[in-house]
């Protein structure tokens, strides 16, 4: 009988594991997501007289109207600048966090295109968070158009964006879910591997005339599944705690493949790691200090753009700065463009491949 | 029956090195059909490596195992099939219940689907088990996780099943019950090989007994055969006041030129004994005046022979027996 076969039957008793823990193992993986998502979750909400600036071309009443109903209140301070071009100079310098530009169609739309447009620096994550959703709000008493935003990655003018739905929460919960797989991976089925082997279970497998590689495969299933499922976990609980998916119900076409492959990558890892290390404790540690950088330098917290300049390079060389950038584009933006598709997607896939080769090699040479 | 028929498993020089260290050295024997075969070593001899190899976990240095006709090293998958072994940690995944257990290994053992519950249902019966069986393992006593081990190792039906230490760990009540289902297998035709730390257990459940110390095979036969080269009759035993240890030795070796041995703080006399020699022996021990705290006569056990063949007592180098065992894991005591 096949490697498939056996692999399958593997698969099954670890999801059998799984299964007979599963409370614990959902509310083991919840812990984090709901603590960050609802301590850090909420930063911003508290920033008020964000600078902002604006520029008005259309200089009607309704867009007077309009300037003067942003600057009820706290929330933003206001600056008003002759043009476009002034404004970006200003925010690209930091020296504001959004720049909103007010067309002559204002609060017209033409040809469905709207009349109001927000850049804003994806560095001033928090203050944008706030800032975008007042402005919307704002904009919405006037205008029978749309606003839209425009989000400016370190010096590069990105492509605007409709529907745009920018919070810190959202922003974060695209890590978080990402933190769930790969810590889902790497401490829960993963890591199950070490514990087999101190039982003695791997060597009651590897006495049946099943193919050894099927132990890997059957555990690399078992671990993918696993990190999904705790992947999938974190988006709702991030979606019931306030979050939003910019592009809908169709954004899971693309976040589930994603996690998909950072599971397979991290529960290959887990596997290489537990076949050479041989207790719990030294495995903890090695396997933190793998997982934990790679998703702080994925920007998790914080945009890349916010990163030192010598953090920059491990940011790029980070796979999981692409599963999170997929996410975001999804969750924040509503739009995956094509190239970042192809860009994210590959990096991903390769590292899942490069994770599942290194995982078959290395258990191989455990065992003789 | 021809000679090779005869044979369940037939084990040529084997050697296995870790490195520089020989682990085995070389080991040879035949297991006949259907007995029960001890290995009978202390801690560190080399059994769990003998087995490992011929289970097919490792390969061997050198040498050549034939098992049921087949070659091991050429047709491993097939003599998978003809090998049960019941690990020396009991090896049950404890969150799954029994029957999931057994299903498991089923599968593993590419058992046809429309078959595997008929199976499971059969082994959860020999086990005594049926009423625990959607229970989890892991809330099984000892004995109980042992036997649903033991019918999980036989779930392929082998013609051989392999037992590392399959009683070390349990109470009397326990280990009489895993002998009494030994003894039931091999009524079965099946082949046992054991190994044990226990030389009652050596003595009282097995065929054969193969000694094994420091990677090699000091004496191989029957627990009586072995006994017989110790002594054709019976042993004497003198126990004296450790002050008189010396003076004691000088009287039995120059004054009555016996043979002797020490073992543990016994002086052991293997000529052959009987009521005249043991007066004579007690008699010129007490003209002598030496303080004689035990003295008595008995047939050679398997702590004699093993004694005589390593030069210690089993439970000398056996002593603190888990610890002894997981300090030689982490490496920090290494061979004598
Ligand atoms: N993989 C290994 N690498 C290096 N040395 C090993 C390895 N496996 C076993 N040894 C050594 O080989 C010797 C024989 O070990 P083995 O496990 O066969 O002994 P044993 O007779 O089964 O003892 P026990 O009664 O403790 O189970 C020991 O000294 C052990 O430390
Ligand atoms: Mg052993």
């Amino acid at each position: 009988m096949g490697l498939l076969y056996d692999s399958i039957t593997i698969f099954k008793r670890e999801m059998l594991i799984f299964k007979s823990n599963l409370r614990t193992n959902i509310i083991r993986s919840m812990m984090f997501p709901l603590i960050i998502i609802i301590f850090l979750g909420n930063l911003g909400s508290s920033v008020n007289n964000i600078p902002v600036a604006v520029a008005n071309y259309a200089n009607s009443q309704v867009s007077n109207q309009f300037m003067n109903s942003l600057e009820s209140g706290s929330t933003l301070n206001i600056k008003a600048v002759t043009n476009e071009q002034e404004g970006l100079a200003m925010l690209r310098a930091g020296s504001i966090s959004s720049l909103i530009v007010i067309l002559p169609s204002f609060p017209k739309s033409t040809d469905g295109q709207p009349s109001v447009y927000v850049y804003y620096a994806t560095s001033q994550f928090s203050e944008s968070g706030v800032a975008i959703p007042f402005i919307e709000n704002t904009a919405a008493k006037y205008s029978t158009g749309q606003v839209s935003s425009v989000s400016i990655q370190s010096d590069v003018n990105a492509v605007s964006t409709q529907g745009t739905n920018s919070s810190y929460r959202d922003f974060l919960i695209a890590g978080v879910i990402l933190f769930s797989v790969a810590f889902g991976a790497v401490f829960g089925g993963g890591m199950s591997i070490i514990v087999d082997r101190q039982l003695g279970n791997i060597k009651s497998f590897l006495i049946t005339p099943i193919n050894k590689n099927a132990i890997v495969l059957g555990k690399l299933f078992s671990g993918t599944l696993q990190s999904m499922i705790y992947g999938i976990l974190a988006l709702g609980l991030g979606l019931v705690l306030g979050g939003s998916v910019a592009m809908g119900v169709a954004g899971l076409i693309w976040i589930i493949p994603l996690i998909l492959f950072v599971g397979a990558a991290f529960s290959g890892i887990a596997i290489m790691l537990g076949s050479r290390i041989k207790t719990i404790e030294v495995y903890t540690i090695v396997a933190q200090s793998i997982t934990m950088p790679a998703w702080f330098l994925s920007g998790a917290f914080f945009p890349s753009s916010s990163f030192p300049p010598i953090l920059q390079p491990f940011n790029i060389g980070d796979p999981l700065t692409y599963a999170t950038n997929g996410i975001r584009s999804v969750m924040l933006n509503g739009y995956f463009p094509v190239g970042q598709i192809i860009l994210d997607f590959s990096v991903v896939i390769i590292f899942a491949i490069l994770g599942i080769i290194i995982s078959f090699a290395l258990f191989k040479s455990t065992i003789d | 029956m021809s000679q090779s028929d005869q044979y369940s498993i037939e084990i040529f020089s084997l050697q296995k090195k870790f490195g520089d260290f020989e682990a085995v050295k070389d080991i040879s024997f035949k297991i006949k059909k259907g007995e029960i075969f001890g290995i009978l070593g202390p801690n560190g001899a080399g059994k769990t490596t003998t087995l490992n190899m011929i289970l097919g976990l490792l390969h061997p240095t050198s040498g050549k195992i034939i098992i049921e006709g087949y070659d091991n090293s050429k047709e491993n998958s097939k003599i998978k099939q003809l090998i049960g072994f019941m690990t020396q940690e009991t090896v049950v995944d404890s969150y799954l219940t029994a029957r999931d257990n057994l299903r498991i290994f089923a599968r593993l053992y590419h058992i046809p689907e429309n078959r595997i519950e008929e199976k499971v249902n059969h082994a959860l019966d020999e086990a005594n088990l049926i009423s625990f069986a959607d229970v989890a393992a892991g809330t099984f006593s000892g004995g109980m996780q042992r036997r649903l081990n033991l019918v999980k190792s036989m779930i392929q039906e082998p013609k051989i099943l392999i037992l590392d230490e399959p009683t070390t760990g349990l109470d009397i009540q326990s280990r009489v019950g895993m002998w009494e289902e030994i003894k039931r297998l091999r009524s079965k035709g099946i082949t046992i090989i054991l190994t044990t730390q226990y030389l009652e257990e050596a003595d009282q459940l097995c065929d054969r007994i193969a000694i094994i110390d420091h990677g090699k095979v000091m004496a191989i036969g029957t627990a009586s055969e072995l006994k017989k080269t110790v002594a054709k009759g019976n042993l004497l035993s003198i126990k004296v006041n450790q002050d008189e240890r010396e003076k004691t030795a000088k009287i039995l070796k120059s004054k009555l030129k016996m043979e002797y041995e020490e073992k543990d703080d016994l002086f052991v006399l293997t000529n052959n004994i009987d009521m005249d020699m043991m007066i004579k022996v007690a008699e010129e021990l007490r003209r002598n005046k030496i303080d004689v705290q035990t003295i008595g006569m008995h047939l050679p056990t398997m702590d004699d022979v093993f004694m005589k063949l390593t030069g210690s007592s089993i439970r000398d180098s056996t002593g603190d027996q888990k610890a002894g065992k997981n300090m030689a894991k982490m490496g920090l005591i290494g061979r004598r």
